[in-house]
């Protein structure tokens, strides 16, 4: 379907990392988060990934995103930047983008339970950076597939409640002038190629007209 | 008489009346040794996390044959992510991240389990001291200034379609501010209100506590309004899984919910087991802050941070006489009515449906009927919010459509 797909050094990566300034010096785990990104960060820029923005989980992350509109989000899965990115998938449900959870767990059994939930992928940190590059070219590749079929899904539904429009424009046709369903299917072909429309927006006019009349 | 004494009294004579609920449900199955002994549940840092982990320190989940492992979360969609892919078990969750995940709103869809309510009000508003500093100190007075001083309000809640962001825009349109056109609302975490109202990047945030009462004690900002007072009695946390995990450990869900439900009773019982509280979930392993932020609110000692004090008798609770806990259906489809009220649903869902597939009034039943808490006959209840509108759960439809404001 995409044959060109760029490889993943060109893609345009962000990584949400945690906030030093914010973290708690005194919490360990705060620490170790920040010290785990950082490593990331380090590998990734030695395979040479262009990562486009290194950005805080604070308040303005939605718009930065926004803004900057990357072709992938890097986020540690135990971070509380999560939430935030949780606003962000929310609000841009519509437009979906690959992204990625990496995490300490070297227990990897539930990556693909994790996969399967939603969340592309998951890289273990410490990981070898000549290792995280297939990862991430799996996760992109599988994201594309998931939205290839996402996408048939979304047609064969349009198509499918289309039909069924037509069925019941056709339905009042036949009842309102006693026309056969051959003759009522080339009234509505007929009015859609006069006035330029789709079969389907002809069908609902009609069944909106029918309502009103109603 | 302790439950095992019971189970083995219900065993010896299988005509015996006491245990109606259990004797169907469980013994049918032939057993109640729960599937899966240890248990973990997940929590955020929150003071309503306590029944969790009070069940696990005061040995209440021994009690009844399991063993809880309190673990605790960094952030909502980590717990999301971890019930639904089996790496927890349970958690303290957000009632609507629960209904949310149920119908796959902006995430992972799976099927999801409420097991009973966890804690009834204790949530607040807070509003910045430079906004209560030009007046603003209630929804009345903030509306009066958003309509004087035109900028762009931030306001946060905690999780997209959780508790605390539904509160925020029900406060804030009961008030006539359209929360999805005439404010800007973001999500941040629980930890992170204060620090980021300190520097300015917020004007106001709807969390549970300790966080209204340290914004106060830190002196950066004022408490709007109580939870309570938006909704009195309003359901919370629960305590939230798989629809799979309770079909395939359902005698571990009921031993894991008694415990549970034991330490909420325990909790509620004396000012010194609340104090004893405190002092528990404030420890680093939990909550992670001083006993102080925690312990004034939940005993009802409220103060708004300009000076006025007040006793709260609908202060956080965690039993309330068994009141709490029972799952109304009413409560699970208020939250799915602020999803399509807020555009979160594009279509109304089958809302009574929805309820009862999720919220598991069956087990809740067994276990309130097992330890003599006494249960609601309906499983609807009537509420009267601060704009003066009832829910009763009859007609959800309508309810969801009839708000003058929404998205």
């Amino acid at each position: 379907m995409n044959p060109t797909r760029p490889s993943t050094a060109a893609l345009r990566i962000v990584i949400v990392a945690p906030d030093s300034l914010l973290a708690d010096g005194t919490d360990t785990r705060a620490v170790t988060e920040a010290e785990r990104s950082r490593s990331l960060r380090i590998g990734l820029l030695e395979n040479g990934y262009n990562i486009v923005a290194v950005l805080p989980a604070d308040v303005f992350l939605p718009d930065r995103l926004a803004q900057i509109a990357p072709d992938m989000i890097i986020v540690d899965a135990e971070s509380q930047a999560r939430d935030t990115l949780e606003h962000v998938v929310l609000a841009t449900r519509d437009a979906r983008r690959p992204i990625v959870l990496f995490t300490e767990d070297e227990d990897t059994s539930h990556v693909g339970a994790a996969i399967a939930a939603g969340v592309t992928a998951y890289v273990v940190a410490g990981m070898a950076p000549d290792r995280v590059k297939p990862v991430l070219e799996v996760a992109l590749a599988r994201f594309e597939h998931e939205e290839g079929l996402r996408r048939e899904l979304a047609d064969a539904r349009t198509e499918l409640s289309e039909r069924k429009v037509i069925d019941r424009a056709k339905g009042l046709l036949i009842k309102a002038h006693g026309l056969t369903e051959d003759a009522a299917y080339a009234r509505l072909r007929k009015t859609a190629m006069d006035k330029g429309l789709r079969l389907a927006d002809v069908a609902q006019r009609l069944i909106d007209v029918s309502d009103l009349l109603a | 008489m302790s439950r095992r004494t019971l189970i083995k009294a219900a065993a010896a004579s299988s005509a015996t009346g006491m245990l109606p609920g259990l004797q169907s449900a469980v013994y049918a199955a032939g057993s109640d040794k729960p599937e899966k002994e240890e248990v973990k549940i997940g929590f955020i840092p929150l003071t309503d996390c306590a029944s969790v982990v009070m069940a696990s320190v005061l040995g209440f989940d021994k009690k009844y044959g399991v063993k809880i492992i309190p673990t605790k979360e960094a952030s909502w969609a980590g717990v999301r992510d971890k019930l639904v892919n089996g790496e927890l078990d349970m958690a303290h969750v957000l009632y609507g991240l629960v209904y949310g995940v149920h119908l796959g709103i902006g995430g992972p869809k799976k099927d999801m389990a409420v097991l009973m309510n966890l804690n009834n009000n204790g949530q607040a508003i807070t509003l910045s001291k430079t906004l209560a500093d030009k007046g603003a100190v209630d929804g009345g007075s903030l509306a009066k200034l958003m309509a004087r001083e035109k900028r762009e309000y931030t306001f946060a809640g905690t999780f997209p379609t959780g508790t605390h962001a539904m509160w925020m825009h029900y406060w804030l349109a009961a008030f006539g501010i359209n929360p999805v056109t005439g404010a800007k609302l973001i999500t941040v975490p629980p930890p992170q209100m204060v620090a980021n109202m300190r520097v300015g990047n917020m004007d106001g945030f709807c969390v549970g506590e300790p966080w209204n009462h340290r914004a106060i004690m830190d002196g950066i900002g004022i408490t709007a309004i109580t939870t309570q007072d938006l909704w009195k009695d309003h359901p919370e946390k629960v305590l939230g899984t798989t629809s799979d995990f309770v079909k395939n450990n359902p005698n571990t869900a009921r031993a894991v919910m008694m415990a549970v439900l034991e330490a909420s009773q325990w909790i509620d019982a004396s000012l010194q087991n609340k104090l004893k509280m405190a002092e528990t979930v404030a420890q680093k392993a939990y909550i992670n802050t001083s006993v102080d932020a925690i312990n004034q609110r939940i005993l009802g000692r409220y103060q708004n941070g300009l000076g006025k004090t007040w006793d709260d008798a609908n202060h956080m609770k965690f039993f309330n006489g068994g009141a709490v806990n029972y799952p109304y259906l009413s409560d699970g489809m208020w939250f799915l009515t602020q999803h399509k009220r807020w555009g979160l649903l594009k279509d109304h869902p089958d809302y009574l449906g929805v309820a009862k597939q999720i919220n598991r009034i069956d087990l809740y039943k067994d276990v309130a009927g097992a330890m003599k808490i006494s249960v609601p006959k309906d499983p609807l209840r009537t509420s009267k919010l601060i704009d003066g509108v009832v829910w009763d759960g009859k007609d959800p439809k309508k309810y969801a459509d009839g708000f003058a404001i929404k998205a």
